[in-house]
């Protein structure tokens, strides 16, 4: 396996993130310039998905239409809160879209850190510039849901697309608790390590 | 402030999931304002949920969906003000608190359940069979031995506890199994005032205990 190496981003033939780096241009360009044309592009790539999820966390098809357009609306709206140095933009509309569905269809609150604050991190001094290297890596991430086991990509699913809660999930799979936390660790830990994190 | 005492990974994968319960989500909320290393370990939780979703098959959207959503925005083109970050009070407590509890806590209206063991029920939060309340613990006064019915999970706001498990300090966030048992002591000559979310009710164990507990009522 390769270590990430401490090295600039741009050698010519290091990986391209085609659609990451696109969203992330689109992204900034509806924040800095109100552009339609990159918010169309974005709806094209997000809106189906996001459909999608909403389905999957128990709307009907209707209700699944509205609340995707309305996270897109937000992501409109809030354009100018994401910051590509601490989420890829599915991770940032995903959080959009959980919060939405969460307060919609669950009608509950999830209470979270405001992650547009300035301290959520402490200051790292000088060398701000690599900043842009905290976003987790999204190409590792697509290789890793592959190779995950059935049985934690599962667990994953139920509780990411299906809403339930570990205790939910032992009851659907007939699983004890331990087991269903036990597979969330692993395929959690399986996922840092693919992000070059250090266990 | 060193922290040594976080939650369990699938703890943080429920919160990115946005399955973990509002009482729960609160304590996990206070704890990763002061907690990098969670708030990274989120950050990559949610990047898997931002990937899992971009690897959902496309719904096809209604008709109309694009220009609904530019109606939408041209009906209601206010864009809502950012959030302000709440300022966290001088007492130490986390923002994510302050709507629950205002005047911070040298102003929260103490219940004293037993000699040296005292609680605030924070009200408003959902949390099923459960609650979230703040409890403080005077020097050397001990918690009964109690199971949970469900899970609990306790963030030291001041002082400090020692338990079965280890010593937790401010900062520390215990998150404990139904399965498992405990004692906290307060161990410092400072009163340990601990934010407490439980998603059922507490078992107490021994035969004082739970003549206690309708007492305590947690
Ligand atoms: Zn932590």
């Amino acid at each position: 396996m390769m270590q990430a190496v401490t090295t600039t981003t741009d050698i010519p033939d290091a990986a391209p993130k085609p659609s990451s780096e696109e969203a992330v241009r689109w992204l900034q360009a509806i924040s800095a310039e109100r552009s339609r044309d990159a918010f169309e592009r974005l709806y094209g790539q997000f809106a189906p998905k996001l459909k999608s999820y909403m389905i999957r966390q128990g709307a009907d098809p209707a209700t699944a239409d509205d609340l995707a357009q309305e996270t897109m609306v937000q992501v409109w709206r809030k354009a100018e809160q994401y910051d590509p140095a601490k989420a890829a933009p599915a991770a940032w509309i995903y959080r959009v879209a959980r919060n939405l569905q969460i307060d919609r269809l669950r009608r509950r609150k999830l209470h979270e850190v405001e992650l547009t604050a300035e301290a959520d991190r402490p200051d790292e001094g000088p060398g701000g510039h690599e900043r842009a290297d905290e976003r987790p890596d999204a190409d590792r991430l697509r290789e890793l849901v592959d190779t995950l086991p059935d049985d934690q990509l599962d667990v994953v699913r139920l509780a990411f697309f299906e809403g339930l809660s570990h205790s939910e999930i032992g009851q659907r799979l007939c699983i004890p608790l331990g087991t269903v936390k036990s597979r969330m660790r692993l395929a959690f830990g399986k996922l840092r390590a693919a992000m070059g994190e250090q266990l | 402030m060193t922290i040594n005492h976080h939650p369990d990974d699938a703890t943080i994968m429920a919160q990115a999931a946005g399955v973990l319960g509002e009482g729960f989500s609160l304590v996990v909320a206070a704890h990763m304002e002061r907690c990098p290393r969670c708030l990274e370990r989120l950050a990559e939780a949610e990047a898997l949920g931002g990937e899992l979703l971009a690897e959902l098959p496309a719904a096809e959207m209604a008709g109309a969906g694009l220009g609904d959503v530019w109606q939408r925005i041209h009906e209601a083109p206010a864009a809502e003000p950012p959030k302000l970050r709440r300022p966290s009070s001088s007492d130490g407590l986390p923002a994510v608190l302050t709507p629950y509890l205002d005047g911070g806590l040298a102003s929260v209206r103490w219940r004293s359940l037993v000699p040296g063991i005292r609680q605030h029920v924070l009200h408003g939060i959902d949390s099923g069979r459960g609650s979230v309340r703040l409890l403080g613990i005077a020097p050397g006064i001990t918690i009964p031995h109690h199971t949970h019915g469900g899970g609990e999970m306790t963030l030291i706001l001041k002082g400090s506890y020692v338990d079965e498990i280890g010593r937790f300090q401010a900062g520390d966030l215990a998150d404990l199994d139904p399965s498992v048992h405990h004692q906290p002591v307060a161990d410092t000559g400072e009163d340990c005032i601990c934010l407490i979310a439980t998603d059922e009710r507490l078992r107490f164990s021994g035969m004082f205990s739970r003549m206690l507990q309708p007492l305590i009522g947690i």
